[in-house]
């Protein structure tokens, strides 16, 4: 798998919304404080670095996040692609193949290695964060806060969207190739 | 030592989470440490605490499998403590067995835990039939880990004049230097994997971009610059790629990783009692997927076959992207 083997199509990148008035750096701000109140332990394993700042960077995306994973007192914002402050840790790549790392999917070390996704700034505040995300083992269920029956039905529809999605996207990124080739 | 008993697979863990899925995809035994400067892989949201340690021993031993705790750094002299408690704190914990290096750990554990089956680490580098012995009989060690530097063939003589399991490991990073006695990563970041429990610490690992692609370097030194689609690897001294004698190349080695799941049978033949995947830092995700791959390698060399296709699909778990059988295959001798 390539770097951009899993962007997200051209078609569907034209429906997402620019940066400006996005609500959601306020939604996942009290999505990731609820997640800390609900399973403390899950932010434990960040130490020191609960309060550093991560930039998490969806190439594919118009908008990047701004991430201080500081338990009950996180904060997530959503930014423009400038880097416009200092950020501890940089995290670029493509949507799926991150939100494939968030849940489990996808090996963040061999993503990396195969430079699938690029990392720089402080390595250690990485390394804890990657083993934090690791050891969570995060439903998308958790981040909605919810539980019971409707989580299950939700983790079984979102991961499997993610799924499919990462499929068209591997299969877009293969017919796109195919033209170029002609 | 050796038998006919199937070879056991032994599996590393570096957060619960791990542990259960080492465990879940067939692992017989994983390996672990705990949260702190006694365990070799002493990276930052890594390792066990005691509470966790003793879940996962009881989630292992509910599945029928072990749980073997490393303790394979070297004790600092007038600091002793934190690697006492530690080794207390895996028996209590119902560890199936310690692994250790330092003559202060293995003599705690004989006088104290004479029970707790002990295992000496990789990190002794006991790799002569002489040192080995003096380990079972000093200390009563029941396994040894061997270093990555012996072909199948010492193996199997090694194992005739010894009565103590080998344990070879199979899949990994590769150490090329004399494992525990290893001081680069000191000379070039002021920490080691055998004092401190880490190898080019990451708080002084940095991956800096440019036009011209990244480098990857440790403190001050650039280890490696690689191209932007070039496979990429963590920066240690050992693997670093140097401007020399009008040349650029790797000086010590290169990048590349043990795979050794074409040779199960070899080592099979050669006495070895279990195999060592390498990898307490790496995540849930590689874990499950080498460990389900040399689960099935395994069971097929246990029923007369030689699981080579295991090559192919772990290509993409390599740091490096490449692979190697290391010394096992040894065609300079």
């Amino acid at each position: 798998m390539t770097k951009d083997d899993a962007s997200l199509p051209g078609f569907i990148r034209r429906f997402l919304p620019s940066f400006s008035g996005q609500p959601l750096g306020p939604l996942l701000t009290i999505s990731l404080r609820s997640l800390a109140r609900r399973r403390p332990q899950a932010f434990e394993r960040l130490g020191e670095h609960r309060k550093a700042r991560f930039l998490i960077d969806p190439t594919d995306l118009p908008f990047a996040f701004s991430v201080v994973p500081d338990g009950p007192a996180s904060i997530v914002r959503a930014t423009g692609k400038t880097v416009s402050e200092p950020n501890d840790v940089i995290i670029r790549g493509p949507i799926l193949m991150l939100l494939g790392i968030l849940d489990g999917t996808l090996d963040g070390d061999a993503l990396f290695f195969h430079r699938s996704i690029s990392v720089s700034g402080r390595t250690e505040a990485v390394v804890a964060l990657r083993n934090a995300i690791e050891d969570a083992e995060l439903r998308p269920s958790d981040m909605l806060g919810i539980g019971g029956q409707l989580a299950h039905i939700a983790d079984t529809g979102i991961l499997g969207g993610l799924a499919f999605a990462r499929r068209i996207a591997v299969g877009a990124s293969v017919e796109q190739g195919h033209t170029h080739d002609r | 030592m050796t038998g006919n008993k199937r070879m056991e697979l032994v599996c590393p863990a570096g957060t619960p989470a791990t542990l259960r899925a080492a465990v879940q995809a067939g692992a017989d035994a994983v390996y672990c440490g705990f949260r702190d400067e006694t365990n070799a892989r002493n990276f930052p949201g890594l390792n066990f605490s005691a509470e966790e340690l003793a879940a996962g021993i009881r989630f292992a031993h509910h599945h029928g499998k072990k749980v073997l705790v490393a303790i394979n750094t070297f004790a600092r002299a007038g600091n002793t403590d934190a690697w006492r408690r530690a080794a207390d704190t895996a028996v209590r914990c119902r560890a199936d067995a310690v692994i250790a290096a330092d003559i202060a750990v293995l003599d705690h554990m004989a006088q104290n835990h004479p029970k707790t089956r002990l295992h000496l680490s990789v990190q002794a580098a006991a790799a002569t039939p002489e040192s080995i012995q003096f380990y079972a009989q000093a200390f009563g060690v029941r396994r040894v880990v061997l270093p990555r530097v012996l072909s199948v063939q010492e193996i199997g003589a090694l194992n005739r004049a010894i009565n103590v399991e080998t344990e070879a490991f199979v899949f990994g990073g590769l150490c090329v230097m004399i494992e525990g006695r290893c001081y680069l990563s000191s000379y070039g970041a002021g920490k080691s994997p055998n004092l401190n429990g880490v190898c080019s610490p990451p708080e002084m690992v940095s991956y800096v971009e440019d036009k011209n692609g990244t480098a990857a370097k440790l403190a001050d030194f650039t280890i490696d610059r690689y191209e932007p689609d070039e496979p990429a690897g963590y920066p240690t001294l050992c693997k670093g790629r140097f401007n020399a004698g009008g040349k650029t190349g790797y000086l010590f080695e290169d990048p590349v990783s043990l795979n050794a799941g074409s040779m199960l049978v070899s080592l099979k033949a050669a006495g070895v009692t279990a195999l060592k995947i390498e990898g307490r830092q790496r995540g849930k995700g590689y874990v499950t997927e080498v460990v389900r791959a040399f689960r099935k390698a395994v069971d097929v060399a246990e029923s007369g076959g030689d699981a080579v296709e295991i090559d192919s699909i772990l290509a993409s778990m390599s740091e490096g992207g490449r692979q190697t059988t290391g010394a096992y295959r040894k065609a300079w001798r």
